[in-house]
């Protein structure tokens, strides 16, 4: 269990990167051969070259679960908490926020209320932190709607400024 | 090479000089703060780049490469902090300089040396990379995918961490490479009725994600968001241009000595800094104690480290493989412009290589001015504090990954992949693997593919053909050397249980 725990990232990367192999090998076994593209020769097999590279990293995979498991790594990599993991966490949820509302919100209600609340939850005073979310975001938008002709997320109210 | 003059009306009009002044002060700014550096200089301003014409763009980038290369030799200088990991070698020296009141020379010193260093690099460049790229022009399908697999193992053993840990990373790439319309087939790989992943996930999304975000992640988990250190005063002094002709020869085998480690594949300016800093030590003069403030020290790491740039761009322009992870991200860029490196590019397009080339030489020239003018700013820019820093990261990545196709799906995939860079570098895995993998994912499957094709499905193509077989030989003796080198390490742990934290 101490194994487990002081190699846990390491696990958890092992976990991640298991998945890969396992969807290439399932979508060619299901997806690919509904669609008639995984048999044949190298033309007309879509899953020729990804089932090689699912096996290659399968065994690799499997190599590298042995060295986890007899602790053959030397670099340590546990779940430790950082003086700001619950800052970074919840900076990480408020983007997730900002994502979802972004389509309905559009870039200009609802940017500058993250900058905002990001420059505040790093340490700056709620004026500041207000001003320079203003300041930030609107900059940006300037350089990219006017300079770039980039049209940022207009969201329900239709927000345009600068394009 | 006269061909490559079509490329001087492209460079020299105020847009592409404009964009090159830009990237070079952005690439210092970005190079100077700890934790940042060329590469994600080049990451945040790659959908800014899609905006602008190709060599405009490509000078913009590109000056973002060698300003940033340079400008983490400040922090080493006045912090003891490297900016990047490629000016580790120049704090052995260039703090102790400035302890002893020499801030300014030393700055002035690791500017001049690195424009002169990366000068040295473009010529190496203007001159190899025709040749190269000419050779190349006999390459067929089986040399290709030979050359792309070369560029994926090496990237993958050379890289930070296991090489295990690089070829598995590799591995993603390609895979992440794989999803989207099969070219051959039509068929949709891997998307799972997603329309967004028609075309597989944009790869600014992913580099965006890996390397930006899991920064910020970081940034804010190591907290100190209003700190703001002490930094020595820099004034504009251009007497580092008279120090450093006692250092001419030092300078001149330090740019090649990094030239040619930049030209291997993975091997990066860190490797050739502190090579070049060892060889000028044995070659030292009596009297230059190296370790307390010697200036040839100054001189060899950042003369390698830009010299780097040149020699790393060789085989990303005349072959498609990119020498380390800042310039598979130039690749991705210049694919984005529309334009594919490898030797079809010096034919069809030697108007474009010719830009490339005048912008890197430009770009330096510029940095020689701006490195000693703008030394009093890189002071100011040391002292932002996080806090000001993180926000302003994060909404350029979002506006830029968001202006490449007006998506939000891109910024989910940013999200997704900045999660996975998080626990990637939790777990000690490179991240460079990734990218090169997905750059060279396509050019790998596609010439295996029609390799294959052309032999009617007999492997035996790979090494019937003379180029062919050479590479693959290489190929092959990469992966033993991969091996032995996890089978040894594994054995060193036998030896030494205890798992460091280092």
């Amino acid at each position: 269990m101490r194994r487990f725990r002081d190699q846990a990232f390491d696990w958890t990367v092992w976990a991640l990167f298991a998945a890969v192999p396992a969807v290439i090998f399932w979508q060619s076994a299901t997806s690919l051969e509904e669609q008639g593209a995984a048999s044949g020769g190298a033309m007309e097999n879509a899953a020729f070259y990804p089932r090689i590279v699912a096996a290659i990293m399968t065994a690799l995979l499997a190599w590298h679960v042995v060295r986890l498991a007899l602790a053959r790594s030397r670099k340590a990599s546990p779940f430790a908490r950082g003086v700001g993991t619950r800052l970074a966490l919840v900076a990480a949820g408020m983007f997730v926020g900002y994502l979802l509302a972004l389509p309905y919100a559009g870039y200009h209600l609802a940017t500058p209320i993250l900058s905002a609340l990001l420059f505040r939850i790093l340490g700056m005073r709620p004026l500041p932190a207000v001003a320079g979310g203003l300041v930030l975001s609107f900059g940006l938008a300037f350089v990219f709607e006017s300079l770039l002709n980039v049209i940022l997320p207009v969201g329900i109210f239709d927000l345009a400024l600068f394009s | 090479m006269f061909e490559l003059l079509q490329g001087v009306p492209l460079f020299f009009n105020p847009l592409a000089l404009a964009a090159t002044t830009l990237g070079i002060i952005a690439g210092l700014v970005i190079g100077v703060l700890p934790g940042l550096g060329p590469l994600m200089g080049i990451v945040l301003m790659l959908p800014v780049a899609f905006h602008l014409p190709p060599i405009a763009g490509m000078g913009m980038l590109i000056a973002i490469y060698i300003g940033g290369s340079a400008g983490g030799s400040v922090s080493a200088i006045l912090l003891r902090i490297p900016g990047t990991p490629i000016a580790a070698a120049t704090l052995f020296d260039g703090f102790p300089m400035a302890q002893k009141g020499r801030a300014q020379d030393a700055v002035g010193l690791a500017m001049t040396a690195s424009t002169l260093g990366g000068l040295i690099g473009g010529i190496v460049l203007l001159f190899f990379s025709p040749l190269l790229a000419k050779f190349a022009l006999r390459f067929a399908p089986p040399e290709y995918f030979g050359m792309a697999l070369l560029g994926v193992l090496t990237i993958a053993i050379v890289s930070e961490g296991s090489a295990l840990k690089g070829l598995l990373a590799g591995g993603l790439g390609l895979a992440l490479a794989m999803i989207g319309t099969d070219e051959f087939t039509n068929a949709y790989r891997f998307t799972f009725g997603n329309f967004n992943l028609s075309s597989g996930p944009h790869v600014v999304a992913v580099v965006v994600g890996l390397f930006a975000l899991s920064e910020l992640f970081f940034q804010i988990e190591s907290g100190g968001f209003l700190d703001r250190p002490n930094v020595q005063r820099l004034r504009v002094s251009f007497r580092a241009f008279r120090l450093i002709v006692h250092h001419k020869v030092n300078l001149v085998r330090s740019a090649l000595i990094g030239t040619f480690f930049g030209a291997i594949p993975g091997t990066g300016g860190d490797v050739s800094a502190f090579i070049s800093y060892a060889a000028a030590k044995k070659m030292s003069r009596p009297g230059e104690v190296f370790g307390e403030g010697a200036e040839a020290g100054i001189v060899a790491s950042e003369a390698a480290n830009n010299g780097c740039c040149g020699g790393a761009m060789i085989p990303t322009l005349s072959l498609g493989i990119p020498g380390d992870g800042s310039t598979a991200v130039l690749m991705g860029g210049l694919i984005l412009l529309g334009f594919f490196p490898g030797p079809e590019l010096f034919r069809s397009h030697p108007e474009i290589v010719g830009g490339i080339f005048i912008a890197y030489m430009v770009g330096n020239i510029i940095m020689l001015l701006l490195g000693v003018v703008l030394a009093p700013l890189f002071g100011r820019v040391l002292r932002i504090p996080k806090a000001w820093l993180i926000p302003a990261v994060l909404l350029l990545s979002v506006l830029g990954t968001y202006a490449l196709q007006s998506s939000v799906f891109d910024l989910w995939v940013m999200l997704v992949f900045g999660a996975v860079g998080y626990l990637m570098r939790r777990a000690h895995y490179p991240l460079a693997p990734v990218i090169i993998g997905m750059i060279l994912g396509n050019v790998l499957e596609n010439n295996f593919r029609r390799a294959l094709l052309l032999s009617r499905d007999g492997p035996m193509i790979f090494v019937e053909r003379p180029i062919s077989a050479a590479i693959i030989a290489i190929d092959i003796l990469l992966l033993i050397m991969i091996v032995v080198s996890t089978i040894r390490a594994s054995r060193r742990a036998e030896r030494d249980p205890g798992p460091d934290q280092t």
